[in-house]
């Protein structure tokens, strides 16, 4: 595999390696709340699982679900980094040019959350039109900035 | 899978664990930073101190206000929290850990938030801010009361108060409402379309305008009489409409009472007031009467009680029949239909007032009071939603003042035209 090796270096630092598959992260984790189709494919542990089995997780659409939080850190007894695993495996796949679950900004073209957690919010704000979901937090303040002073 | 092992296999969301909280009373005077655009100078000494506080070292990256600084159009803005009526952090937390308390404060439950920063992208200008270096989720608690940014601005561009709605205009519009009601159908005999008190005697403007068509002949003292209440409209804006007018009276009256199904589409056009008034007048022109006058809700409710004191029943049928209208939208005749305001919208379109809603900067796209209680729904809920001012077509505020009354923030007020007032009020230089 092409990537092997990058995300070798990636899971040792994030410390991926010693997990130990206790299911606490999956206890905490925010998307148990979020989505409805929670599942071993998506949370925490399935992912480290994935990585760890060198399965192709870097096309994986379930590494773009993660809302990137730290519950699963503060409860991790073998000190994993749910996040930086989660952070580092998203970069390599947008180096590797997987970019179709990801949100790119309306204005400045930044790409910056996931669809699926951007779909969550929409739904979760719904009934009245949220323009503002579609820009980046730097541009909605330029924006904000542009229309009142 | 039988009934018990159902309830076995059920998983416990966040609803068992952590309810939502109930609808809560507002605070009567909601704490609220007021920024002045035009008093900011950028120095950044608010974001000095709140990083102070939030990581207790002077980072501005970590501080939950943020200055934006515009230098090609000498204007700086700073981006803070505005502890909203119904905040949308609130609703898109995945773990409930922003509380919105009773004192209106927006608050982070810190032993909730996992960091997640759904809250920075649900906000409409990200004002909750995720820390780049340790990754934790900053938000506005106001210091509880007492904010620094505020005590610190060496421009006193961020002005700390509790917001106050006025309050007292109703208790002035109502009994002048109906003060006004009692005497012009039930004391004067000579009702609003020709009110006569001894030597003064004042005609309503649209019914003049009929007379003069279907007779054809200019009197030159009616017409000045009739002006009287135009240039009362110039100068006030319609203030007829939504302090004098009997009918008025009645429709608010009825439209406290009565639920609202809104109005078909073919209605809801704000021209067809000066068809009606068109219309009316080439009819008086034709027939050689005052066709509307005869049908006028306004005119059946003055003439309705009649020197004899004896209701006349045809003519109160008129009454009840367009109060229903009410069940549509509030005041739907008054906003599409009545020709008597249409004559005066077109005073009030070139008139010295005007009305401007979020002189400051309001909570526009969450408070929307104003909007609310708006009897003729002219203030735009797009334009608020974006967080821009909206612009008051004043030939269609009938100048009840209830937004003036109502804002928290004390951000709708009354202005002469020719002020300039947005996007911020712009008081005297003074250092105090």
């Amino acid at each position: 595999m092409k990537n092997g090796k990058d995300i070798h270096e990636i899971m040792k630092a994030c410390g991926a390696y010693a997990c130990v598959e206790c299911g606490r992260c999956v206890a905490v984790c925010p998307m148990a709340e979020m989505y409805p189709d929670f599942s071993i494919e998506m949370s925490p542990r399935g992912i480290i699982k994935k990585a760890l089995m060198s399965v192709n997780i870097l096309e994986d659409e379930y590494i773009w679900y993660c809302t990137e939080c730290n519950a699963g850190t503060d409860v991790c007894p073998a000190g994993v980094s749910d996040r930086d695993l989660i952070k580092g495996l998203r970069r390599l796949a947008i180096e590797n040019g997987v970019v179709k679950d990801i949100r790119t900004c309306r204005s400045c073209g930044e790409q910056y959350f996931p669809v699926h957690v951007m779909e969550y919010i929409s739904d979760k704000l719904a009934g009245e039109p949220r323009e503002f979901l579609e820009m980046c937090p730097a541009c909605r303040r330029k924006v904000y900035l542009m229309r009142n002073a | 899978m039988q009934e018990g092992a159902k309830e076995y296999y059920s998983q416990l969301t966040l609803d068992d664990i952590r309810p939502l909280p109930e609808k809560q009373k507002l605070p009567r005077r909601p704490p609220v930073i007021v920024f002045n655009p035009s008093r900011c100078s950028g120095c950044g000494t608010c974001e000095m101190v709140c990083s102070n506080r939030n990581v207790n070292m002077v980072a501005p990256a970590s501080s939950s206000v943020k200055v934006l600084r515009a230098e090609d159009r000498g204007r700086n803005f700073a981006i803070l929290c505005l502890h909203c009526r119904e905040p949308l952090c609130m609703e898109a937390c995945p773990v409930r850990a922003i509380d919105k308390e009773e004192d209106g404060i927006v608050r982070i439950r810190n032993i909730f938030c996992v960091e997640c920063g759904i809250c920075t992208l649900a906000c409409p200008e990200s004002a909750p801010l995720i820390e780049p270096v340790s990754g934790k989720v900053h938000k506005c608690d106001l210091c509880d009361g007492d904010p620094l940014c505020a005590k610190y601005c060496p421009e006193d561009a961020l002005h700390f108060y509790h917001g106050k709605s006025l309050g007292w205009i109703k208790f002035l519009r109502w009994p002048v409402q109906a003060i006004s009601f009692l005497l012009l159908v039930m004391i004067l005999v000579g009702t609003f379309c020709y009110f006569t008190a001894g030597v003064v005697s004042l005609p309503c403007p649209t019914g003049t305008l009929q007379n003069i068509a279907s007779t054809k002949t200019l009197v030159l003292t009616g017409v000045g009489a009739a002006m009287v209440l135009i240039v009362l409209t110039f100068l006030f804006g319609r203030i007829f409409c939504g302090w004098i007018c009997p009918f008025g009276f009645f429709l608010d009256l009825v439209g406290t009472f009565t639920p609202k199904f809104g109005l078909p589409k073919f209605l809801k056009s704000r021209m067809i007031k000066y068809g009606i008034l068109a219309g009316a007048v080439g009819g008086a022109a034709g027939l050689g009467f005052q066709p509307f006058c005869t049908v006028c809700p306004i005119g059946s409710i003055c003439r309705s009680y009649g020197p004899g004191g004896v209701f006349k029943g045809a003519e109160l049928a008129i009454v009840p029949a367009v109060a229903t209208l009410e069940l549509g939208q509030r005041r739907s005749w008054c906003r599409y239909l009545c020709p008597v305001g249409a004559v005066l919208a077109l005073a009030a379109k070139i008139g010295l007032m005007k009305i401007v809603i979020g002189a400051q900067q309001c909570k526009k796209f969450s408070c929307m009071q104003c909007a609310d209680i708006c009897p003729m729904g002219i203030i735009d809920r797009e334009a608020l939603r974006e967080g821009i001012a909206p612009a008051i077509p004043m030939d269609e505020c009938i100048m009840c003042m209830r937004c003036v009354d109502k804002c928290p923030y004390s951000s709708a007020k009354i202005r002469f035209r020719w002020q300039k007032t947005i996007p911020g009020e712009v008081k005297a230089w003074t250092y105090s």
